[in-house]
């Protein structure tokens, strides 16, 4: 299966159509870091892109963005095409972003500020979200008091709060331990799934992807393009928010050993 | 024999008498709010331009495209090469004094502020682009706040520099300030008096590093280190 199939039905959303994108190396030399990638965001769902290092997932993620441009093909949301960043494609990056001037508050405040958002309504979502990411007892608190799960959650949150038609996340977990991230994965779950929100996930960690993804785009390395757009048939229909019921869930092992044989075949393609 | 002279090199108890009679009888303080006024003076003027010039330069790359080359250029001047020009243009009073001063530090203020600026985390930039920021608002709720920290440390760096080019701006025309007194005193043999400036001008120097290191760490409670 390949992508195009979804992007000639879908009009709404976020839709990639042939995007791809070169990036100039020395004189006249340039990289193809994403070759000829088609698919859509469907509505409500969470993408999770997962793949090699150097299959450009990040890349492609950062286009969806408009951070960066593409070099061929077209990125739209809801028919309109993507020109730069903005307030309805929010993102969470792997780094830690919340600025150290700011208390906890006002970093998941800043986005609304920038939007002119009404006081009232800035205090009624910063509670709404500072509560649900179980940061309360933080609001007053500065980065640097807080450990890097807080941290993620004080980004996470901040994304949120502004409303973004679509929240993108670039291995927003990459820099936790594994306990934490695995804390991490279940509130996201959690959020996502109360909130309906429309997420699309960078990460090359196959547990995760399986674990949050309502959908997996497996990209292949040099250049990137779509090897596979796997659905988690194994699911259902539904998300499962324990980690240890969906290991237990019939489809899920066998899942896991396709991928990870695409992982090693993408691998053993470099020696 | 005695291996040295007491004449040329006086011990410390000489030197810390001179004090009391350059504080009591000579007008020392005189002279040392003199060459606080000029160091404090040219260096606020000083950092009047470099500030905002430094974070445009760093931010904008049209900014650093256009006064770049200037600021490099003028970086590779050595300042005292301008004392004559300087003599000239403004004859022996306070201007050409403020001006030396100026000029060697303003270029290094600029280009150390610019560096800082290019410093701040792309994802900080980023971070503001996906919430909807546009260019004045990131310049002022992103990239200001983050260089405030980094704008004293630049000042605190080119601080000392500001205090070198004093001396030398005292010792070639004047007839007040901490120079000024050094050289009275060579022309007396007074060496003594000598050591008493070059002592005093460390003790202000590291007073004044003292003391913006403080105000680094109070007024920005935030920061994980404070150097």
């Amino acid at each position: 299966m390949t992508g195009n199939s979804i992007q000639s039905t879908q009009r709404s959303g976020l839709v990639l159509q042939h995007v791809s994108k070169e990036y100039p190396v020395k004189s006249g030399e340039s990289v193809l870091a994403v070759s000829d990638v088609s698919f859509g965001v469907i509505e409500n769902e969470i993408c999770v892109l997962l793949g090699p290092s150097g299959c450009g997932k990040s890349t492609v993620l950062h286009m969806m963005a408009g951070l960066i441009d593409p070099t061929l093909g077209s990125l739209t949301l809801d028919g309109v095409k993507i020109h730069g960043p903005g307030q309805d494609r929010g993102m969470v990056f792997q780094g830690y972003t919340s600025f150290p001037w700011l208390t906890v508050e006002e970093n998941v405040e800043y986005g609304m500020r920038l939007n002119n958002v009404s006081a009232a309504e800035r205090k009624e979502r910063v509670d709404y979200f500072i509560a649900r990411v179980d940061l309360s007892r933080f609001r007053n608190a500065y980065p640097k008091q807080l450990s890097g799960g807080m941290k993620q959650r004080v980004a996470i949150a901040r994304m949120l709060a502004n409303a973004p038609k679509i929240s993108l996340m670039d291995e927003p977990f990459g820099a936790l331990d594994a306990e934490t991230r695995w804390h991490m994965q279940e509130l996201l779950l959690d959020i996502i799934d109360e909130s309906k929100m429309t997420a699309v996930m960078v990460t090359h960690d196959i547990p995760e992807a399986l674990f949050l993804a309502d959908r997996i785009i497996f990209l292949s390395r040099h250049p990137g393009r779509i090897r596979e757009i796997l659905s988690m048939d194994f699911k259902q229909g539904r998300r499962i928010t324990n980690k240890e019921e969906l290991i237990e869930t019939p489809g899920y092992i066998e899942l896991e050993r396709n991928i990870l044989r695409m992982m090693r075949q993408e691998a053993s393609e470099d020696v | 024999m005695r291996l040295t002279n007491a004449v040329l090199l006086p011990g410390p108890v000489k030197v810390m008498t001179s004090f009391v009679e350059l504080f009591g009888e000579k007008g020392y303080l005189a002279d040392i709010g003199m060459s606080l006024y000029r160091v404090i003076t040219s260096f606020a003027l000083a950092c009047l331009i470099a500030v905002p010039l430094g974070i445009l330069m760093g931010t904008f790359r049209r900014v650093e495209a256009f006064f770049n080359p200037l600021v490099s250029a003028f970086r590779y001047l050595p300042a005292p090469s301008f004392i004559p020009l300087l003599l000239m243009w403004f004859g022996a009073g306070e201007s050409e004094k403020l001006a030396l001063l100026f000029l060697g530090v303003v270029w290094f203020l600029i280009t150390l502020i610019m560096d800082y600026a290019k410093s701040i985390p792309t994802d900080f930039i980023n971070t503001a682009l996906t919430l909807g920021g546009n260019r004045k608002q990131i310049l002022w709720t992103v990239i200001v706040p983050a260089m405030l920290p980094n704008i004293l440390t630049a000042m605190r760096q080119m601080l000392a520099v500001s205090w070198t080019y004093l001396v030398i701006a005292e010792i070639v025309a004047a007839d007040s300030g901490i120079g000024a007194m050094m050289m009275r005193a060579k022309r007396f043999v007074h060496i003594d008096e000598i050591m008493a400036g070059i002592i005093t001008i460390g003790f202000l120097g590291l007073f004044f590093d003292i003391l913006l290191r403080a105000a680094r760490r109070m007024l920005f409670p935030y920061l994980e280190s404070n150097d």
